[in-house]
């Protein structure tokens, strides 16, 4: 152990003493803080707006005067994500999916870009959040620090004399790792303040504790395969020029060449198309503003002989408010099919691009990360979900009202006088139907189970290199 | 002279009470086989304690080849090396712990300074010393007080060497085994290493060292083997007070090694090779 020890305390002592590899490490700290900073205040500003709109939404919509309720569903109503604590270091999906949705009686909106300030980002600068520079540069500074571990050593001819001292070669790289594993714990210094900072925005330590832990196995990964290519190459110049290529490999090149084989192989129908088959089924459905459509003619028809009575008028409700309610119901259905359709599509992408993540582990801690944060696709597609159960939920209350609170002949002759206008108008304390929206990040154990999978992928990519590793210590000789 | 003689008996005084004539490095008809070319063929010679034997050869020879077989790094394709009796393969770990190495360029860290090096390589070697006994061997091997904070980056190859020796004098093994330890070296720096050599095998060291400097190894050597394609094809012996005769090595050494570049002086007409 002392020998171990002994080989990463002077392996610190080289890195202090070379300026390269300091001046790398300063810079990815800067960069890895600053970088933090601005998200950090990014992200609060945008949680203070939205948890104000949302307020400022929800009000709005209770004060409305009263009305008549099939004007509420067309008033609508905002739904805005407020982001995940952990968005301030992994802002994931964040940044290309939309956070505020508009709710509609008949429609379902797709989430919009809500964020005015983006509008100054013509750059796509602000993108640069701390998990990618984690993602991106600190494997880069690892090798620039470890490619000539071993290789140093050997290029100067002193394996010999420090393997003739009683050493192994695998104590040796063991002293090597152990440096490196101390250093890989100071660039993570800024991931955990980071997620300090979202402690204290109400997440989790054990959220925090994987995410540490998963980047903790990501850059060891990317230490254990730096010092291996140091261990078997035979030059410093081929051991930094392959780690390099290596780098530029699986974190930019593969990435992305899974994005476009993810899109070919599992194409998603983009909104024109989708918009285009929704009208033609809608047609079929009848129209919910029209109690004579014959869509509604079976309704009307099991109606009367339900109550006994011959005509609308003396039905106990108010029977376009049963349509509207009724054809919401049908609309809704096929809507949600749709949905659900564009959601499997989208997730069937994104197992495709995490099927990749065998051949390069960036993909798989870009998951992982996403997943721990709540910034992933489950997360976005929990939103949806709860928007449009919302949506549903407040346009029936709605609808409700409209049958019940509004008399049939009044509602058809609202137009003809301004007293029948005032009797079609319910009070305004029926929009109190709207419930009150806040967007919570799925509980850690729904989030570990989602990143399971890339996770098994990034630890077996670890401890294949690991035998790797430990192998090529066994193998060192002068 | 007579100061020469009368320390040399003194000497032999010494080895007697020291327990000499213990084997400390045997190789017993060694074959080694590299990138399956014959390396070494049938060596067989030995060490005693308080001894400086010199494998005298070409380049190609198989003289570090020898000295590597020693510490484990190559191991007998037929044959076996022992290390005080001990046979190396079955504990290569033991025969380190029991040699010090001096490779050829010395192997230090140019990012540290001569104390840190002895430090860090003593501490890989779990040897205890104190700053005091550092700077005791650095003057005996005569480095500069004023060079010992300066980084190795800043040493001419002769300082360096003179760092290594005190490590492999601090390291205190029974065995030393040295990689052409004069090489590169000023004139007075060889002598100085000369003197270094034989005062540590006075006091009992066994010594081993490889090299293709033929004057140096008459001067310091008790026994001198004559390495030729890997094969040993003779041994000179110092007879007495006298050092081995540089002529007659020299006339073998050429006859045999084919290396005449090396030779300064023509060879003697009287080789005194005792065994070809």
């Amino acid at each position: 152990m002392n020998q171990i020890l002994g080989v990463a305390a002077d392996e610190w002592r080289y890195w202090r003493r070379s300026h390269l590899a300091l001046g790398g490490a300063i810079v990815f700290l800067i960069l890895v803080i600053s970088t933090s900073l601005l998200n950090m205040l990014r992200i609060d500003a945008e949680t203070h707006a939205r948890s104000q709109n949302q307020t400022q939404a929800e009000d709005t919509f209770r004060a409305q005067p009263d009305r008549h309720p099939h004007r509420m569903v067309h008033y609508g109503h905002y739904v805005f994500r407020a982001p995940a604590p952990l968005a301030i270091f992994d802002p994931g999906l964040d940044f290309v999916t939309g956070q505020s949705i508009f709710l509609e009686g008949h429609r379902q909106n797709t989430a919009m870009f809500a964020e005015s300030s983006s509008s100054a980002d013509f750059g796509g600068l602000s993108y640069l959040s701390p998990a990618l520079i984690y993602q991106l540069f600190a494997p880069l500074i690892i090798i620039l620090l470890a490619h000539g571990a071993i290789v140093r050593e050997r290029e100067a001819g002193m394996l010999v004399s420090l393997l003739s001292l009683g050493l192994t070669g695998s104590r040796l790289l063991l002293g090597k790792g152990l440096a490196l594993l101390s250093f890989i714990v100071i660039l993570l210094l800024p991931l955990v303040l980071t997620c300090l900072f979202a402690v204290a925005r109400g997440e989790t330590f054990s959220a925090v504790l994987s995410l540490f832990g998963a980047y903790l196995a990501y850059l060891l990964l990317w230490g254990v395969i730096a010092l291996w290519f140091a261990a078997i190459v035979h030059k410093r110049g081929t051991a930094l020029a392959a780690l390099t290529g290596l780098w530029f490999v699986m974190t930019l090149i593969l990435p992305s060449v899974a994005v476009n084989i993810a899109s070919n192989k599992a194409p998603v129908a983009g909104k024109i198309e989708t918009d285009l088959a929704l009208l033609a089924e809608q047609r079929g459905l009848g129209d919910g503003h029209n109690a004579n459509d014959p869509a509604f003619a079976q309704l009307r028809a099991e109606l009367l002989a339900k109550y006994g009575v011959q005509r609308l008028e003396d039905l106990p409700m108010n029977f376009r408010g049963l349509v509207a309610t009724s054809a919401e119901e049908k609309l809704t259905t096929v809507l949600n099919e749709y949905a659900e359709k564009r959601m499997a599509g989208e997730v069937h992408q994104e197992q495709i691009l995490i099927n990749h993540a065998w051949l390069t582990p960036s993909l798989a801690i870009s998951f992982v990360s996403r997943s721990l944060a709540g910034t992933d696709l489950a997360h976005y597609h929990r939103f949806q979900k709860e928007a449009e159960a919302l949506r549903f939920s407040f346009v029936q209350g709605l609808n409700r009202a409209h049958a019940e609170k509004v008399s049939y002949e009044d509602d058809i002759n609202r137009n003809k006088s301004e007293a029948s206008w005032q009797r079609v108008r319910v009070s305004a304390a029926n929009w109190q139907v709207l419930g009150a929206y806040q967007f919570q990040t799925a509980s850690l154990s729904d989030r570990i189970s989602t990143s399971l999978f890339s996770l098994r992928i990034l630890l077996i990519w670890l401890l294949a290199f690991l035998c790797l590793f430990l192998w090529s210590g066994w193998r060192i000789k002068p | 002279m007579f100061g020469c003689n009368l320390e040399h008996r003194a000497t032999s005084v010494s080895q007697l009470l020291l327990g000499f004539n213990v084997l400390m490095l045997q190789a017993d008809s060694l074959h080694v086989v590299r990138s399956n070319k014959a390396v070494l063929n049938d060596i067989s010679f030995t060490v005693q304690r308080g001894e400086v034997y010199a494998l005298l050869g070409g380049n190609g020879a198989g003289k570090s080849t020898t000295l590597l077989s020693f510490l484990g790094f190559l191991l007998p394709s037929q044959g076996r090396v022992l290390v005080k009796d001990k046979d190396v393969g079955a504990d290569v770990m033991a025969a380190r712990r029991a040699i010090s190495y001096l490779p050829e360029s010395a192997s230090l860290y140019e990012h540290l300074n001569a104390i840190e090096n002895l430090q860090y390589f003593l501490g890989l070697a779990g040897v205890d010393v104190t700053l005091g006994d550092m700077d005791t061997v650095l003057d005996r091997v005569s480095l500069a007080p004023d060079a010992r904070k300066r980084n190795l980056r800043d040493y001419s190859k002769g300082m360096r060497q003179k760092v290594a020796i005190a490590l492999a004098m601090l390291r205190n093994s029974d065995i030393l085994l040295l990689d052409e330890p004069t090489s590169g070296l000023d004139p007075n720096a060889i002598d100085e290493l000369h003197r270094i050599i034989r005062g540590l095998a006075d006091a009992g060291k066994a010594i081993l060292m490889v090299t293709h400097d033929v004057y140096g190894a008459c001067q310091v050597a008790d026994r001198i083997g004559l390495l030729h394609s890997g094969n040993l094809v003779g041994e000179f012996v110092a007879q007495g007070d006298d050092r081995i005769d540089t002529n007659a090595v020299h006339t073998a050494f050429a006859s045999k090694a084919n290396s005449s570049s090396l030779l300064s002086n023509p060879p003697s007409s009287n080789p005194q090779l005792s065994k070809v």
